[in-house]
């Protein structure tokens, strides 16, 4: 009977039907694929033979997928609280209108759109023996020079240190972001109670962006447990497995042995991972929300 | 302690929440963080048999545009610099249309089960590439898409992401706007076309720098897809240039490869920093 | 180009919240029709209604004759004007006007002439090419208003349409309105919250309450003779004071024309206001407006006020108060009154203007003059 412009039609849903087909055609299928893909035996190509949980056998009883998931969580122990920490002091150091530390804020944030590739060269060039700026320097100082991609303890620790200097900017924005929501008329009745530096800091700023801290930390962990391209391009996870990490695992497995299923088997298990890590964020998110 | 000085007698939050010495210390650590860069900026204006010699010659002259130049008769890398640009564009104008029109009609139509297709819609966001990357990777080799410009921006057009941004957006606008163009007489697709995306330009900006960096900086998908030398991106061809880093004889070069393959990212940036800023922290603090 | 509304039995809900109840509702062709109501009373939902924003659950609107419930927005011939303009904020002013012309079909010159000759009746044909984002709040509001004009509505339909205004502005355009209505002398729905608009605009105001409409009239009806003790207290300002009916002594005494009545804190009263026999006592109410009240001089007959606030609006002073009994009371002054907050003072009311309530809230009044 009586219309309303709002009325529910099934045409309107034509709109969303061009991005609805390549979502459940290129991620909602491929996701549900791929977990019928790591259920069975198969390779690329050819055929397919359903085998169970057996893959997941498999990858959790091959030692090269443990030392993985140990590098990556070393990995990820290591470089979220770096990247937070120095996210967090960068904020706080560059959270001024001045000129000169909004082009210190774009000068933290520029690796970030750089690509994989040359952000791994960039840091080649520096790690690499002999010829390398750190080799230069250590030359300098008389020091003896390290292999930095080529030795096992340091391998790890540089790709670590160039995804630092890769994913820097993101911390570093969000929490500007945060810090410039807090009201400035916090900060000048501190002004008026006499408030320390030190005091302003601990009582008011870092509380206030509580919950973005965990944010970026839970972030920051989802994205550091797909390390990939720099371990790839850098060390391509040696020397003797010490820097690969479980995407590096995935990678190699699928595309360089063809072990479609084992791959598919540990991508599942990483997906699972990551969902925790996202489930967690969603919660703090929505009690954000609420707060 | 005197918190207001008395010679600047106007309060500003800045003196409570930073010091000199902070700046100072984040001063010193951009010197760190640009030092990498600048290395190698300097080694691509070295001449290659110069380099062999010892790479301290960056410090000094003579300085050359060769490997520059050497890029420029290097089809290779024109081809793949030119692979990018069709696929980093490509997908950024796929997103931005099938965006918009999601996010239109999230926001403002009503259709059945709307709110569910929008949860799952979202919860696409949290899936990681990896959970899809292999069985993506079969599915283009049954309908034979791999090597293909088609094959290496489809993909990249199923995030969520824009859609989410989109429908963020168009809730925004007030719905009398919409209301007005209704009594308007305004058919559904004019008031969509005519009235209400002209107000997300901002919005497409921003999206559509985003998907353009993201696109070009693509990493796995193309590594996997691309394997055909005239394929490559030019972030594969790069990737691949530096495999053999070890027995490269032209540092020089493959410095210069390194700037040339940044610029295009270094030029947005610079010319849309605030658009980019606003994409990635746009979602997480609110 | 101006047709009479027709709403019949209209009925509105949102889910479980019933928001309008069998409304029913004849406006004549170019009235000037203002509904008024506290927020959130259903005014801007009717309004809607009409325009055909929300759907009608039950009944029907027509328009000049015509069904136009269950026609698009578009179709119904309606404009109308947003509390906050709902310009298009990329169009330039003259684009504004003429889109929804374009939309129609109508040719090219004809728009332009529409555009124009509403331009020069808002006197704004030096705006044409600006942008929405580069007007005042004053200009955005003309804007508005000329891109309802140009689409000759058989009926104007403004959603509190000055409330984000100042002051001045608001004072201006309300009179500027009230001009506009007289040359183009369309039907015109006003729906605001301002009852001092709801005054100077009104051919009639709709006072609306709790779903319903409480009641329908003249700008001087609704306040000498307002219908329920809810639009005595809702119309006037300050509000009207309530005085407690303990008993009637006389319903309609011979020779005064209404009935005596007992009211607590006032003792017997002899109003003129004649109540039917059957009237409900139990929460029964006289009400007395504070310019129907004096203040007298100590000595002489009246009632005791301990002054809580003195509120000096310059031609006249309000005294806030307290009866002996404690009920509230406000009464008028003289702009000099000399009275001052704690002091006591006497006041007597004008007996033939007060409004009686029983306890439904149905208001009973002196009869009115052949
Ligand atoms: N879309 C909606 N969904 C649910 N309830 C609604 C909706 N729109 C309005 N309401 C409710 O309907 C009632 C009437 O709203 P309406 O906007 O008509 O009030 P109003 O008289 O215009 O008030 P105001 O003077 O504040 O504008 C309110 O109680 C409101 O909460
Ligand atoms: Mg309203």
């Amino acid at each position: 009977m009586a219309e309303s412009y709002r009325r529910s039609r099934w045409s309107n849903a034509l709109f969303i039907l061009p991005y609805m087909t390549v979502f459940l055609s290129l991620l909602v299928f491929p996701l549900f694929w791929g977990m019928w893909l790591s259920l069975n035996k198969s390779d690329l190509f050819g055929g397919a033979r359903f085998i169970g949980l057996k893959n997941y056998y498999r990858v959790f009883s091959d030692p090269v997928f443990g030392q993985a998931v140990w590098n990556t969580v070393i990995f990820v122990l290591v470089s979220v609280p770096t990247l937070v920490a120095l996210g967090l002091f960068l904020s706080l150091a560059l959270n001024k209108t001045t000129r000169a530390s909004s082009l210190l804020r774009g000068l933290f944030f520029s690796s970030t759109v750089l690509s994989v590739t040359i952000v791994t060269l960039i840091w080649r060039f520096v790690f690499i023996p002999g010829d390398g700026l750190l080799a230069l320097l250590f030359d300098k100082m008389g020091w003896e020079q390290i292999g930095f991609l080529s030795t096992e303890g340091w391998s790890l620790f540089s790709v670590g240190v160039a995804t630092v200097w890769w994913c820097l900017g993101l911390p570093m924005m969000l929490f500007l972001a945060a810090l410039q929501q807090i009201p400035s008329d916090l900060y000048e009745a501190a002004a008026l109670d006499n408030a320390s530096r030190w005091r302003v800091l601990t009582r008011i700023t870092l509380p206030s962006i509580k919950s973005t801290i965990v944010l970026v930390a839970i972030v920051q962990i989802v994205m550091q447990f797909q390390l990939f391209g720099q371990a790839q391009l850098m060390t391509n996870g040696g020397p003797a497995g010490s820097s690969r990490p479980i995407v590096l695992y995935i990678f190699d497995t699928s595309f360089i042995r063809w072990d479609v299923g084992m791959g598919t088997a540990a991508s599942e298990v990483l997906f699972l991972i990551i969902l925790l890590a996202a489930m967690v964020q969603y919660w703090v998110t929505s009690r954000k929300g609420e707060a | 302690m005197a918190v207001l000085s008395k010679k600047n007698r106007s309060f500003s939050p800045d003196k409570l929440t930073s010091n000199r010495a902070l700046f100072w210390i984040a001063a010193v650590f951009a010197i760190v963080m640009i030092a990498p860069a600048l290395w190698v900026l300097g080694l691509s204006f070295k001449d290659n048999t110069l380099l062999m010699r010892g790479s301290e010659a960056v410090f000094s002259a003579p300085y050359t545009l060769k490997n520059y130049t050497d890029l420029f008769h290097s089809s290779l890398v024109f081809r793949w610099f030119l692979n990018s640009m069709v696929v980093a564009v490509g997908q950024t104008v796929g997103v931005l249309t099938l965006s918009s029109l999601a996010g239109y009609a999230f926001a403002r139509l009503e259709f059945p089960f709307r709110k569910t297709i929008f949860v799952i819609v979202l919860f696409g966001l949290a899936v990681p590439e990896q959970a899809v990357i292999i069985a993506r990777h079969q599915m283009f080799s049954w309908l034979n898409m791999h090597n293909s410009y088609l094959g290496l921006m489809l993909p990249g057009m199923s995030s969520a992401f824009g859609v989410f941004l989109m429908t963020q957006f168009f809730r925004a606008i007030p719905k009398e706007i919409d209301e007005a163009a209704l009594l308007d007489n305004t058919p559904r697709f004019r008031i969509f076309w005519k009235v209400l995306l002209p107000l997300t330009m901002p919005a497409q900006a921003t999206l559509g720098i985003f998907t353009f960096l993201l696109a070009w900086n693509d990493y796995w998908w193309p590594l996997i897809s691309a394997t055909k030398k005239d394929m490559y991106t030019l972030t594969i061809g790069i990737a691949s240039s530096q495999r053999n880093f070890a027995q490269t004889e032209g540092l020089g070069f493959l410095a210069a490869q390194a700037v040339f393959a940044s610029l295009p990212v270094i030029i947005v940036y610079i010319f849309f920093q605030r658009n980019i800023v606003t994409a990635v922290s746009g979602g997480a603090v609110k | 180009m101006s047709a009479t509304i027709d709403i019949n039995s209209v009925t509105k809900a949102y889910g479980a919240l019933t928001v309008l109840d069998d409304i029913s509702l004849s406006i004549e062709a170019g009235e000037f029709v203002v509904f008024l109501g506290p927020s959130g009373c259903g005014k801007s939902t009717l309004l809607r209604m009409i325009a055909g924003l929300e759907s009608v659950d039950k009944g029907t609107i027509h328009i000049g004759g015509e069904r136009i419930d269950t026609l698009p927005p578009g179709k119904r011939g309606v404009a109308m004007v947003f509390q906050t303009y709902a310009l298009y904020p990329h169009m330039t002013v003259a684009q504004n006007m003429a889109f929804g012309l374009e939309n129609l079909k109508v040719d090219k010159a004809e728009i332009d002439s529409r555009v124009q000759s509403a331009a020069e009746t808002l006197e704004m044909a030096h705006l044409l090419d600006r942008r929405p984002t580069k007007l005042s709040g004053g200009q955005r509001q003309r804007v508005a208003i000329g891109r309802a004009i140009v689409k000759e509505p058989k009926a104007f339909l403004f959603d509190e349409p000055l409330s984000n205004l100042d002051a001045a502005l608001r004072s201006r355009t309300r009179l500027e309105l009230a001009q506009l209505h007289q040359r183009l002398g369309s039907t015109m729905i006003f729906v605001t919250h301002d009852q001092v608009e709801a005054m100077t605009l009104a051919h009639r105001i709709v006072v609306m309450h709790d779903k319903k409409i409480e009641q329908i009239g003249t700008p001087m009806e609704i306040y000498q003779r307002p219908a329920t003790r809810f639009v005595a207290e809702f119309v006037g300002s300050p509000a009207m004071s309530m005085m407690p009916i303990t008993g009637i002594v006389s319903a309609q005494s011979s020779d005064q024309k209404g009935a005596t009545l007992e009211v607590e804190g006032a003792g017997m009263v002899a109003t003129q206001v004649p109540l039917p026999a059957s009237f409900a006592l139990d929460g029964a109410t006289m009400g007395v407006r504070s310019e129907d009240t004096h203040v007298v001089q100590p000595g002489a007959d009246g009632l005791n006020l301990t002054v809580t606030v003195v509120e000096r609006l310059g031609e006249r002073t309000l005294l806030y108060g307290k009866l002996d009994t404690g009920f509230e009371m406000i009464v008028e002054d003289s702009g000099r009154s000399t009275v001052r907050a704690g002091e006591t003072v006497k006041f007597d009311f004008d007996r033939s203007a007060l409004h009686v309530f029983d306890g439904t809230g149905r208001a009973y009044h002196m009869a009115e003059e052949a």
